[in-house]
């Protein structure tokens, strides 16, 4: 192949590649808003309007749709208290999506919330990602739990409990599945439908074992309605940050607390963070997809060099034609994480004025440096665990219907 | 640029205007008769709310304006006395009439205090006349005839309202489709547009000159939180209703001409909802803007009116806008009266 042949191989190729990224980003860009149409869900949009100081999450999108929100925002406003949930199976260390929740739960304490964070262990070992309940308890205390803690939150107003360390709970989950029906359960996650494969992303399937329908159906109740429990003062607007494959879990509970006299919780919905293999959202279970916070500095850069992008093999290609954000992994890393002004660097990839090498030094720096500063807050941050732990025990539920 | 313009342009204070060469083309088509620009409004027993005054001071701003470029005009503030009776018990008549006078007072009142030569009208005067008994019944004849104008008239009623208002043959709309359905310029918050759309349906059909709808901006109530306007969605497009002090229940948010204390009203300035983003609510502004127009007409100050522009290019703060407005507000409006 002379050369001329070969760069318009290179071309053809360039093109090719760019038009697929295209097509994808053109396939997918609509998705959050369909599903907030679909789920008649409402977009943030008009709260980051009214709120007075909205965070980057927000103001980008990245927190898309809520469904209630009015219900918290009027007891930000009139300075009432407050509630957060957001639980966290412990399969492994904390990556880049769940950072991306738990900013999220920082800023939403900075706004007045107790913010409930339960580890839910009981169903890392239920669903097959621990081997022994032992084993993803020990996983939460010395991996999960530090990193929440030297994340800043605010051990006054932080709940952090263990399933397993905390069997009120259970007992908390017995008293609110009476108020459930299995066909209720059923319909909502989708179970005895046939026809779903058991591979696909979705919840629930028949053949699960009955620990598992108890912890979807009751144990997740308990634990979103526990801030509203009289122990912790009673019933209260709660908000459940979640993705929106959690809908099934916001849906029940609303449902549950309507018919227990507690304020329906609000949701809040985020989109995924992106893996870095551009193979769909992030995720422990394709460790490559993954920046852990306890990954080595000098191992997430490489893993940021490595990643997928939207841009061009040609380097020339991209600085004519742009690259394509919408799909692009280390767009997202560095606007859900560190960029004040996400527009901007869109605008700079869509236009050509930044390839793919650069947006990556500048994304594997920004990612080293926070988990440098991560990491050297995790020896304090275990020590000071303990003060972050609920230990509150509860009674109430012995005299509820 | 004219005054006219100016005036059309005014920001946060005209939503939607009809151009100036089509008022101005009205004027030369209506010669020798006046141009007539009309306000109307019904009232409640909470009071006179100041927003009231922004209408009083458009209308009569755009008569001066018309007036120094040589064209006639008939600046008319209607106290729509008799709709206000239409929904309430026969026992209540008297004290409707009465508020109706008050209103009417407090329109000669804004006369008095700001030179403004509005024509106050009350719509008890002419209601039942047979001039205009003739009139409406022939626009309820033409109605009637045609679905899709019934339609449209049907749509001026609250959803809620809806199977009352037919039992009583829709005579509330009529009469506010009869009354405006000839005039020239009919000034009124943003959502008359379904009165005002009607009536231009009607003079089209009987080949008559359409009436020209300007909408000022909502009026929003003041000592609410943001959450307020996050919660209460649509807000921005129709605020509360204006003329009526007791609008949604919220007349302790309300400015009200003559009742309101100035250390009350500044209480509520400063915990108003205020942003620097154009598209949302500005209660604070809003007052601001009655205020200048105000104190235009007290001093005899005639150039634009520049206070929304200085509030969002950041040449005033949202804390200097809320100081400002408590102390105009008490200069300009309410030692007045």
């Amino acid at each position: 192949m002379t050369d001329p042949e070969r760069t318009q191989a290179l071309l053809d190729i360039a093109k090719i590649d760019f038009e697929a990224k295209q097509r994808h980003w053109e396939e997918k860009k609509g998705y959050f808003s369909d599903k907030t149409t679909e789920l008649d869900l409402k977009s943030t949009q008009r709260f980051a309007d009214y709120y007075p100081d909205p965070n980057q999450l927000l103001k980008a999108g990245i927190v898309f749709a809520h469904r209630d929100l009015e219900s918290v925002a009027t007891a930000i406003d009139e300075k009432k208290p407050w509630a957060v949930i957001s639980g966290l199976n412990p399969s492994g260390p904390l990556h880049f999506g769940h950072k991306l929740v738990f900013d999220e739960l920082l800023w939403l304490q900075k706004q007045g919330a107790d913010v409930y964070i339960p580890i839910t262990n009981d169903e890392s070992y239920l669903v097959g990602k621990a081997e022994t309940i032992g084993a993803s308890r020990r996983t939460a205390h010395e991996a999960v739990i530090p990193s929440i803690v030297s994340m800043g939150f605010d051990p006054q107003k932080t709940h952090i409990y263990v399933d397993s360390d905390f069997p009120d709970i259970y007992n908390m989950a017995v008293q609110l599945s009476k108020h459930l029906s299995l066909s209720k359960v059923f319909g909502v996650f989708g179970l005895g439908d046939k026809s779903r494969k058991k591979d696909q992303n979705s919840e629930g399937d028949e053949d699960e074992n009955p620990g598992t329908m108890f912890y979807r159906g009751a144990v997740q109740l308990a634990q979103i309605l526990l801030p509203q429990y009289d122990e912790f003062g009673g019933p209260k607007p709660t908000l459940i940050p979640v993705g929106i494959d959690q809908y099934p879990y916001v849906l029940l509970a609303r449902d549950v607390a309507k018919k227990v006299g507690l304020t329906p919780p609000a949701a809040l919905f985020l989109k995924f963070e992106h893996g870095l293999d551009g193979k769909g959202k992030m995720s422990a279970s394709r460790p490559g997809s993954s920046i852990f916070l306890t990954d080595d500095p000098k191992v997430a850069q490489k893993k940021v060099r490595n990643a997928y992008t939207g841009g061009s093999i040609l380097a020339d290609f991209q600085r004519e034609h742009g690259g394509v954000p919408g799909v692009c992994p280390i767009y997202h890393l560095r606007t859900y994480h560190f960029e004040e002004d996400g527009g901007k660097l869109e605008t700079q990839c869509v236009r050509g004025e930044i390839l793919c090498g650069e947006c990556k030094k500048i994304a594997s720096e920004q990612a080293a440096n926070f988990l440098v500063d991560h990491q050297a807050r995790l020896p304090e941050a275990r020590k000071r665990a303990g003060d972050f732990m609920l230990r509150t025990p509860i009674t109430s539920f012995l005299n509820k219907k | 640029m004219e005054r006219l313009e100016q005036l059309l342009l005014t920001p946060k204070l005209v939503q939607q205007a009809p151009t100036s060469e089509l008022i101005r083309g009205r004027a030369k088509q209506n010669r020798p008769s006046p141009l007539t620009i009309f306000y109307g409004e019904t009232y409640d027993d909470k009071g006179n709310p100041i927003d009231s005054l922004k209408y009083y001071l458009v209308v009569s701003a755009l008569a001066a304006a018309l007036k120094k470029e040589g064209i006639a005009v008939e600046p008319t503030i209607l106290v729509a006395d008799s709709a206000a009776c239409r929904n309430v018990g026969d026992e209540k008549q008297g004290e409707i009439m009465r508020l109706g006078e008050h209103r009417f007072q407090f329109v000669q009142r804004t006369n008095e205090v700001y030179g403004t030569d509005l024509r106050v009208r009350k719509m008890s005067d002419y209601v039942t006349s047979p001039e205009f008994v003739t009139r409406r019944g022939k626009i309820v004849e033409l109605c009637n005839g045609d679905q899709e104008l019934m339609r449209a008239v049907e749509k001026t009623v609250p959803e809620s309202k809806t199977d009352t208002e037919r039992t009583k043959g829709f005579l509330y709309s009529f009469d506010e489709i009869t009354t405006i359905v000839n005039l020239d310029l009919k000034v009124g918050p943003p959502r008359e547009d379904l009165y005002d759309n009607v009536a231009r349906a009607v003079a089209k059909r009987r080949k008559e000159k359409e009436i020209m709808s300007l909408f000022l901006s909502p009026t929003f109530p003041l000592g609410m939180g943001w959450s307020y306007f996050f919660v209460n969605e649509g807000i921005e497009d129709h605020g509360i209703t204006a003329y009526k002090a007791g609008s949604k229940r919220l007349q302790r948010q309300r400015i009200i001409v003559g009742a309101s204390n100035p250390d009350y009203v500044r209480s509520l300035l400063d915990n108003s909802f205020i942003s620097l983003n154009p598209s949302l609510p500005n209660p604070v502004l809003d007052i601001g803007l009655i205020c200048e127009m105000a104190r235009r007409k007290l001093t005899g100050d005639n150039s634009p009116i520049s206070l929304a522009q200085e509030f969002y290019t950041g040449e005033i703060s949202p804390n200097q806008l809320k100081k400002k407005v408590g102390q105009d507000v008490e200069t300009y409006v309410l030692s007045k009266f």
